[in-house]
């Protein structure tokens, strides 16, 4: 029969067995390179807030990296002390869902660091040892399950959400003054599924929008927010993206337009694919790229009617992570008067300090606000009124900062934006 | 029959974009004891989904969930 010290002792291999599942030749290559330079430290807006090592990007990767030498590299196993090899215990299990959990994924580390080491690759795998030893993030497990209940249930859910939609469709009707304006649902045969958020402020602008440009679309019964991938497990993240991409593909649409949102956004148009093993029979873009091109393309009417100063954050997900730099900022001159960009910006904006899911987070709030004051300071530096920012996690953060540090800026949704910027008959007579 | 229902707690949750008003729901059910009762009110109309979503996946129930005026209106008991 097995005493406490062995069961203990399987418990512990079982846990770092999760490292050897994870293996790949990037995430060995991630484990055994990094020099200790520190680079990092600049980078990581955590730590330059709090000065706090357990932030330091090359610490949080250290606990894994620690494991890892203790198990399955050849000197670590033989002489553990030396090499620093630790077992995933009760100390290092809790210094590693807080170090985990804070992260927002930015990956502004990696992109700093001489060797590339993607320290959000190595804490996906931190997060699934968690996940395995019963320690993953409560409230953000809840979230994506609600999320896959919603997907496996909807019978229970379609006539509230399309009443919902109705309502919407209304406001749409007044602020376009034209009463055949529709938000479609189920359209077999449109040319785009928008996934939008759950709440009607993403629904709404893209609506009026896509009626102006007189588009062929259909709205997803389903929301784009993706708990799933900020608790860690890519089961869940996949199952919560397929609820719309089945979607995409039983209406057969040529493209998934992803709404103002982040992650979402790289997890559809990055990650979903690969989760699925096989290729999508559309392409999947981000509301922004189409919006630009109705602008560039005279589908929709904007004026420069935006004229308190302007300045744009890019969201780590769609910029550094997504690619997408460009298309946002075009959007915003062509519907300002005094566009003032961060700096630094694109590729090396700082992290605002609001994703991951941290903000649903309850328990890291005040770390969460203290940790975004390099945003504050760029904030400031433009003298600019309003920030845009096509991420719904990044808005919350900039809204918290905003009260919190008194910037008096108005944080704002780049498609709100833009229907104030078009000239709309009933735009006057209803709030967008 | 839900109008005789004292909730242990109220939730203002107005103005919040969904997801946010099931968030806010989901970290406050822990301030009531088991049995309770939480009473939310959101202007999103996403939350008539997702709040009913979260409860019946955590195992919690609502009582009930309606539109009064332009407020949607929640009675979440926490069951476990």
């Amino acid at each position: 029969m097995a005493d406490a010290t062995t069961t203990e002792a399987t418990e512990l291999a079982t846990l770092a067995g999760v490292i050897d599942k994870k293996m790949t030749r990037q995430l060995k290559q991630y484990l055994d390179l990094c020099a200790r330079c520190a680079i990092c430290k600049d980078a990581c807006h955590q730590y330059v807030a709090t000065q706090d090592v357990k932030y330091l990007p090359a610490y949080r990767a250290e606990l894994i990296r620690r494991i890892y030498k203790k198990y399955f590299d050849k000197t670590g196993r033989f002489v553990p002390a030396l090499y620093e090899g630790r077992d995933p215990d009760e100390n290092l299990l809790d210094e590693l869902y807080e170090t985990t959990y804070a992260c927002t994924g930015c990956r502004r580390c990696m992109y700093f660091c001489p060797f590339s080491i993607d320290t959000q690759f190595i804490l996906s795998v931190a997060k699934a040892m968690l996940i395995a030893a019963g320690r993953g993030n409560e409230m953000l497990g809840q979230l994506a399950d609600a999320a896959i209940f919603k997907g496996d249930n909807m019978e229970m859910f379609h006539d509230v959400i399309v009443d919902g939609f109705k309502d919407v469709e209304k406001e749409v009707q007044e602020i376009t003054g034209d009463p055949t304006a529709e938000i479609p649902v189920d359209k077999q045969g449109a040319d785009i599924l928008y996934v939008a958020l759950a709440g009607a402020h993403s629904i709404r602008p893209a609506a009026v929008i896509f009626h102006e440009a007189k588009e062929s679309w259909t709205l997803s019964l389903f929301e784009a927010a993706n708990y799933g991938f900020f608790f860690g497990d890519p089961v869940k993240a996949r199952k919560i993206a397929d609820r719309f991409m089945d979607e995409a593909v039983r209406l057969g649409v040529k493209e998934v337009v992803i709404t103002e949102c982040g992650h979402a956004y790289r997890v559809a148009e990055i990650f979903h694919e690969a989760w699925a093993g096989k290729k999508h029979p559309f392409k999947v873009t981000h509301v922004l790229e189409k919006i630009d091109a109705y602008i560039k393309d005279g589908r929709i009417k904007v004026s420069k009617a935006i004229e308190l100063p302007i300045t744009y954050h890019d969201p780590c997900q769609i910029g550094r992570n997504g690619g997408i730099f460009e298309q946002p900022r075009d959007i915003v001159k062509a519907i300002s008067k005094d566009f003032r960009d961060m700096t630094p910006n694109r590729q090396e904006q700082w992290c605002c300090g609001g994703g991951g899911g941290i903000v649903a987070i309850d328990e890291m709030n005040e770390f969460r606000l203290k940790s975004g004051m390099k945003k504050v300071e760029q904030i400031r530096a433009t003298g600019a009124k309003i920030v845009a920012s096509p991420c719904e996690n990044c808005r919350l953060q900039m809204e918290g900062l905003d009260e919190v540090h008194q910037l008096g800026v108005r944080i704002a949704a780049i498609m709100d934006l833009v229907v104030e910027s078009m000239p709309l008959k009933g735009r006057d007579a209803a709030k967008v | 029959m839900s109008d005789e229902i004292k909730p242990d707690l109220e939730l203002d949750l107005k103005g919040l974009l969904c997801p946010l008003p099931m968030v806010k729901v989901s970290q406050r059910i822990k301030d009531v004891p088991v049995g309770g009762v939480i009473r939310a009110v959101a202007t999103d109309p996403g939350a008539m989904a997702d709040i009913p979503a979260w409860a019946k996946s955590t195992g919690n129930e609502v009582v009930s969930a309606g539109k009064v005026g332009g407020e949607f209106v929640f009675l979440v008991k926490r069951v476990k």
